[in-house]
């Protein structure tokens, strides 16, 4: 099962949850299977859209995701990093 | 190395230049401000009157190669909280006060005439006091145009708008940027400008000169460690590569985007607030991002144009958006931008200053979304209106002036837009920051965060953003403890171990609490206002509902986890 990293501000749909065992063969299917378990966790990583946030980054095993990052193949072992720019002044 | 500091006595009109003590080494900006008001400031003082004293220090790294370490800290007891305060700020003059061989000025005493204004001229030769009555009142980007005619190209500015004049607890101070020199960087809260202002200072101007670059004791090490960091950033996701501004829309998300006096954290205008739109603006109206000191490489500042092309203003962040926009039920970036502008002429906090025209708003003595109306009483603030001063001296003074109910601070500080509502360990650090209500003291953004954990995690914020506050690194660079220390050991040309780098994070906060208690505080104001134990906020109807036992434990060290040393900073 792919395993998904949470950034502190998501964890409030995942009760504190840092890290997910998820299931599912890409990116987009593993966040469907998150959001099922954790409702209300997708609406922060993409937009009305279906598109991933401006502020939000993916990473597969310290990949960036660029084109089409939801469809990318997730395997077991695989690492879905999920960064948000949330700080300032 | 830099091994002098600067000492200013505005009642004997003396400057005197004293040599760094060896015993500061690992000292700078904010730990060393608060070292030396621990030592040199009576607690108790007049925060207006000629017994406070001002410091402004660079960080330990300023100067340096060392990426996006110019940081400079303007430290002081605050008007407006009657506690210590340290306000950071970017732009030039810190990197070049080092470079002269300067780690702080300290300015004491005061004027007997209080209506003449001075200045300080530091130069590679030193440092003296100038009239400047003939630029008494002017606004901030006046004050700068004028100066850049009188001094050389390569010199900066530290200086106050007409609020600090005022001596007004909202007033910033201000620091010029590495472009056009415009002062568009504020050492913002807690109305250090008014402490400036109170000194008769009005502008600080700094020429290196042909002043180098500072080196470090083992130079091939730190080189590659400048180099290493830098690739590392820079390959990295650029998290603010289109500035803070772009954070609106998942503060809104976090039901931390407060929206009329925080009674929602949500707007109905965060599309037209986003950070996303400015940046949208650069195509046809040019503007764009820009580093506001040299050697940053995070790049978060922008230059925002309006619709005829021409400048508006530099550094518009998310608090700024959120205080004077989303706050005040402002619909339009475009408008945040003129009152930010507005803001940085006058030498306001925009935080503080937002904060209070929405407390008028909320007593109903302004429309909500009325920008015209907050132009037009921001103007009046020099003629010394009623309601301007209300609005100039934060959101405590305009509760008063209106007897509105809610008016959000702690200790006396307006809150930022991060809300300890849903985000109730920043909340624990609000109560327990030597600096009131301050995100960047210790930000903690974890909805998830249970409460046992919010006492860590709040001391492990607020140690590591006082060490991040104490080297001249921005916080945005994100550099935790380890990484600030290996930069130490290649510049001292030592070994600085974790337990030496927790330890400066620790006695900077252990200093400031002491002058916070000699100051009278106690923990009976470790709270903050009732608005925010009462009003329920979003979905979870959160309310700021720390026990106080769990906020108390914040001031007793925990012993540090391996996360301690790999924290970013945040801010």
């Amino acid at each position: 099962m792919p395993s998904v990293r949470i950034p502190p501000p998501y964890r409030g749909p995942t009760l504190g949850a840092a890290e997910i065992r998820a299931e599912g063969e890409t990116v987009g299917v593993v966040l469907d299977w998150v959001e099922r378990k954790f409702p209300g966790f997708v609406a922060q990583v993409l937009d009305e859209d279906g598109n991933v946030h401006g502020f939000v980054k993916l990473f597969k095993n310290g990949e960036h995701l660029v084109r089409d990052p939801l469809r990318m193949p997730l395997a077991d072992g695989d690492e879905l990093e999920i960064i948000a720019a949330i700080a300032g002044g | 190395m830099a091994d002098r500091m600067i000492y200013v006595d505005m009642t004997s009109q003396n400057v005197e230049l004293k040599p760094f003590p060896a015993k500061w080494q690992t000292l700078g900006g904010r730990g060393l401000s608060a070292k030396i008001l621990l030592d040199e400031c009576n607690p108790k003082c007049d925060a207006l009157g000629p017994e406070n004293v001002l410091v402004l220090a660079p960080g330990v790294l300023s100067g340096t190669a060392a990426p996006t370490s110019g940081r400079i800290s303007v430290g002081c007891k605050s008007p407006l909280t009657g506690g210590i305060k340290e306000a950071n700020s970017g732009g030039q003059p810190g990197q070049h006060l080092v470079k002269l061989g300067y780690r702080a000025i300290v300015v004491k005493g005061q004027p007997k005439d209080a209506s003449k204004r001075y200045a300080l001229e530091v130069t590679a030769e030193g440092a003296k006091i100038v009239p400047a009555d003939e630029y008494k009142g002017l606004l901030n980007y006046s004050l700068c145009e004028r100066l850049a005619t009188k001094y050389p190209k390569t010199t900066s500015f530290i200086s106050i708008g007409p609020a600090g004049e005022l001596r007004l607890k909202g007033a910033s101070v201000a620091t010029t940027d590495q472009d056009n020199r415009y002062p568009a960087r504020h050492a913002a809260r807690g109305g250090v400008g008014a402490v400036m202002g109170s000194k008769g200072l009005k502008y600080v101007a700094v020429d290196p000169g042909r002043a180098s670059v500072v080196h470090a004791a083992e130079r091939k090490k730190f080189g590659e460690l400048c180099k290493d960091y830098s690739q590392a950033y820079l390959s990295g996701p650029l998290m603010f590569k289109h500035g803070t501004s772009s954070v609106v829309p998942i503060a809104n998300m976090l039901h931390t985007f407060p929206h009329k006096n925080r009674v929602s954290g949500q707007s109905p205008d965060a599309k037209t607030l986003d950070g996303a739109r400015i940046v949208e603006s650069f195509e046809s109206r040019g503007g764009g991002m820009h580093n506001c000191m040299t050697g940053c490489i995070v790049r978060c500042s922008n230059i925002v144009h309006g619709k005829d092309g021409k400048y508006v203003t530099s550094a518009l962040e998310f608090e700024t958006l959120t205080l004077l926009g989303s706050n005040c039920a402002v619909a339009s970036w475009e408008d945040v931008a003129e009152l930010d502008r507005l803001c940085d002429e006058l030498g306001l906090d925009t935080i503080e200053t937002g904060s209070a025209l929405a407390v008028l708003m909320d007593a109903g003595q302004l429309k909500w979304g009325d920008a015209e109306s907050m132009k037009a009483l921001l103007r009046e603030i020099p003629g010394g209106s009623e309601r301007g001063k209300a609005v100039g001296n934060g959101v405590v003074a305009a509760g008063k002036f209106t007897g509105h109910h809610r008016v959000p601070h702690g200790k006396g500080q307006s809150l930022p837009a991060w809300d300890p509502r849903p985000l109730k360990a920043t909340g624990v650090t609000y109560c327990t920051s030597p600096m009131g209500a301050d995100h960047t003291a210790g930000l903690i953004i974890n909805p998830g965060l249970t409460p046992d954990k919010f006492a860590y995690e709040s001391q492990k914020v607020q140690i590591v953003n006082a060490v991040c506050d104490s080297s001249g690194f921005c916080q945005f660079l994100q550099p935790s403890l380890d990484n600030i220390r290996a930069f130490y050991g290649a510049l001292f040309g030592r070994e600085v171990s974790r337990d030496e780098i927790h330890g400066l994070g620790w006695q900077t906060l252990c200093d400031e609490w002491e002058f916070n208690k000699r100051a009278g505080f106690t923990a009976k104001d470790d709270v903050l206002a009732d608005c925010l134990a009462k009003d329920p906020i979003g979905p979870a109807n959160a309310v700021f509902d720390v026990a106080p036992e769990i906020i108390a434990a914040v001031y007793t060290k925990m012993t540090p986890g391996e996360d301690m040393f790999s924290a970013k900073a945040s801010g």
